[in-house]
């Protein structure tokens, strides 16, 4: 039953998903309707998945699916329900900071499962690698699948990443691009998230890591503060690598701040030597491929294309 | 900034850094002189801009307010500079603020503004020089980084109070309350009494608690987490206040402020204003600020106080951070005072 990997950096890896096996759907964090998730489920289902939807799924709180204890007790059975063997946040939002300490982990840590989801789901992928070595999926959530985007290479991306294929990303390059190889750890999520839970005890290490970041709706200068904190806080200076995802509906101020934030970024990271890619399609976008937080990839930025390979 | 002048930069703060916060058993920084000198007639105000642009013109009304209480005044090379929203590069902010913090004769430094910038210019300043002569450094919003960056390495006392650009044109017109909030930058820093009396708001937790004041914006407070100039609040009286951020923000940052292990160890918790972003339709929080903090800090047992006058309003008072203060939060109503 438990077929979990440990690989050479000790990453716990869960066990991947095999034709038959069960998605838990759960809102840790902000309200969806039901309906919003409804192709979602479909294409599980045509994927040849069962899916179990949680409590908090259409369920609403003010902004929130829910109490913290309503989304706490979710996702705290999802966890621990041995007939659940992955587990897809159906979005963001905010809320998951607000019942982390509250969460269980004991069962889990023994019976590891996949836990899908990304934006405010950072902070979940950040205290499950940093406190247990368990990786987790940073990829694409419910309402990503409308549209007609089901069948799109970020979403199917997803299906074979719960399936254990391993990824092999190809994009084009960047201008901005910095050229190199590295091999190390994949760790990361939105800038935002990842800057509030510095000092916490989801804070992640980033030392020889290879490290994304993406964005959503921030003013220039604000993402430009929170990258001095990752330098002032001495989270970039010892990485592999650094993949800038895409920042999307950046606003800016009535004074502008007068550079893009990819080049307030470039500026930034100016002084290290590590490969560095631009625009790499993790995003709010639907351009989102589906990665492994703690599990090795190596990076290959070359002059007119990148290459994100799962070891 | 290139590497060479990466380098150039580094090391002058790293000698600080070492030879500096080396604290005794008790915490305190018994080589340094910790409080600046008050100041008298006559001494010198320097005006400085570290973050954000300021005119000439909009710096007048404090100059001629501070000229009225009988100082001088010593304007900046960044005053009246634009480099998009700075005011200059990265480099020429530094080096007026390094200008200011060397020069002798400079008694204060007054910040013209907030805004953005402080972050980007702190570690490229050498402190060597202003810790064996400190002086004080006046200002609030972005000026939150010194505050803390100042108390955490030097323990070198601050006025976190309003800047050049909050002074109101024409006293005339101004509130009392305005008035009074200009008013409380003089006091503290000709050394006169502060103390504060609010009136009692249902919200408050009473209690009493004795300790060293910190804070500022807590936009920055947990932006400078896992810094150099990373906030200690232990056995303190914390304040806080934002403008302009979503209530799930402000939420998310008070998690940050309990998870981080900054609420736990508080003798006092002080809130100023907060004046919230209102929710976008069909993202309605449903929290209000009382409610945000109560929740995170109710397993504690000291004195909070709500609705205090400091932050982006035009009642503003004067705080003395890096000082011992009592805060008295009584049924009666609040008082902050400062008892050193």
């Amino acid at each position: 039953m438990l077929v979990c990997f440990i690989n050479l950096d000790m990453t716990i890896i869960p066990p991947y998903l095999k034709l038959g096996d069960t998605i838990g759907i759960v809102c840790p964090a902000g309200y969806m309707p039901f309906e919003k998730a409804q192709t979602c489920i479909e294409t599980l289902t045509d994927w040849g998945f069962k899916v179990v939807p949680g409590e908090t799924l259409g369920h609403q709180f003010h902004y929130f699916s829910g109490t913290d204890e309503e989304r706490c007790r979710d996702l705290q059975r999802m966890m621990d329900d041995r007939n659940i063997d992955a587990i897809l946040c159906g979005r963001g939002g905010y809320g998951m900071g607000r019942i982390i300490d509250k969460l269980d982990f004991t069962k889990f840590k023994k019976h590891p499962k996949w836990i899908v989801g990304f934006s405010d789901i950072t902070v979940l992928h950040s205290h499950l690698f940093s406190n247990f070595k368990i990786a987790s999926m940073h990829a694409p959530m419910a309402a990503a699948f409308n549209d007609g985007e089901y069948k799109n290479q970020y979403i199917q991306s997803l299906r074979d990443a719960l399936l254990g294929k391993r990824a092999d990303y190809k994009t084009e390059g960047n201008i901005l691009d910095q050229p190199g190889n590295a091999k190390g750890i994949l760790v990361g999520g939105n800038l935002s998230l990842l800057v509030n839970v510095i000092g916490t005890p989801s804070d992640i290490k980033t030392k020889n890591k290879i490290l994304f970041i993406e964005e959503i709706g921030e003013y220039i200068y604000s993402v430009d503060r929170m990258m001095y904190q990752l330098k002032r806080s001495g989270k970039l200076e010892n990485l592999k690598a650094l993949i800038i995802g895409r920042f999307s509906d950046m606003k800016d101020t009535t004074v502008p701040f007068g550079q893009t934030v990819e080049e307030a970024i470039k500026d930034l990271v100016r002084d290290y030597v590590y490969p560095i890619c631009f625009g790499f399609p993790v995003s709010h976008d639907k351009e989102n491929y589906a990665l492994k937080v703690g599990v090795n990839y190596e990076l290959k930025v070359k002059k007119d294309f990148v290459e994100l390979k799962e070891k | 900034m290139n590497r060479k002048d990466f380098l150039s930069t580094v090391v002058p703060v790293a000698v600080v850094a070492t030879s500096f916060t080396k604290k005794n058993p008790f915490g305190k920084f018994d080589t340094l002189k910790k409080i600046p000198s008050y100041l008298k007639k006559g001494d010198l105000i320097g005006i400085c801009c570290p973050s954000g642009h300021i005119t000439m013109e909009e710096c007048e009304a404090a100059i001629n307010k501070m000229k009225e209480w009988g100082f001088e005044i010593r304007v900046g090379n960044t005053v009246g500079v634009t480099d998009f929203t700075f005011a200059g590069s990265d480099a020429e902010r530094a080096k007026d603020m390094q200008q200011m913090l060397d020069n002798p004769e400079v008694k204060a430094i007054m910040l013209g503004r907030g805004g953005y910038g402080a972050v980007r210019m702190i570690d490229k300043i050498d402190f060597s020089k202003f810790v064996k002569n400190p002086k004080w450094i006046i200002g609030f919003s972005d000026a939150t980084v010194f505050h803390c960056h100042i108390n955490d390495h030097f323990g070198i006392a601050t006025v976190h109070s309003k800047m050049c650009n909050s002074f109101p044109d024409d006293f005339s017109t101004a509130t009392q309350t305005q008035i009074d909030s200009i008013d409380s930058i003089r006091q503290c820093l000709v050394g006169e009494k502060i103390k504060y009396e609010r009136l009692p708001i249902v919200e408050n937790r009473y209690g009493e608690g004795i300790g060293e004041l910190v804070g500022g914006n807590l936009s920055i407070i947990q932006m400078l987490d896992g810094s150099v100039s990373d906030l200690d609040t232990e056995g303190k009286i914390l304040f806080i206040e934002d403008v302009g951020e979503y209530a799930y923000k402000i939420d998310g940052m008070l998690w940050n402020l309990k998870r981080g292990r900054k609420l736990d160890r508080l003798k006092g918790l002080i809130i100023g204003a907060f004046s919230i972003k209102p929710d976008d339709p069909g993202e309605e929080f449903g929290k209000t600020i009382y409610d945000m903090v109560m929740e995170k800090v109710q397993e504690y047992h000291y004195p909070v106080c709500f609705n205090f006058p400091v932050g982006h309003v035009k009642e503003n008072y004067a705080l003395k951070c890096g000082m011992r203060h009592r805060l008295s939060v009584k049924k009666e109503g609040t008082v902050l005072e400062c008892i050193e």
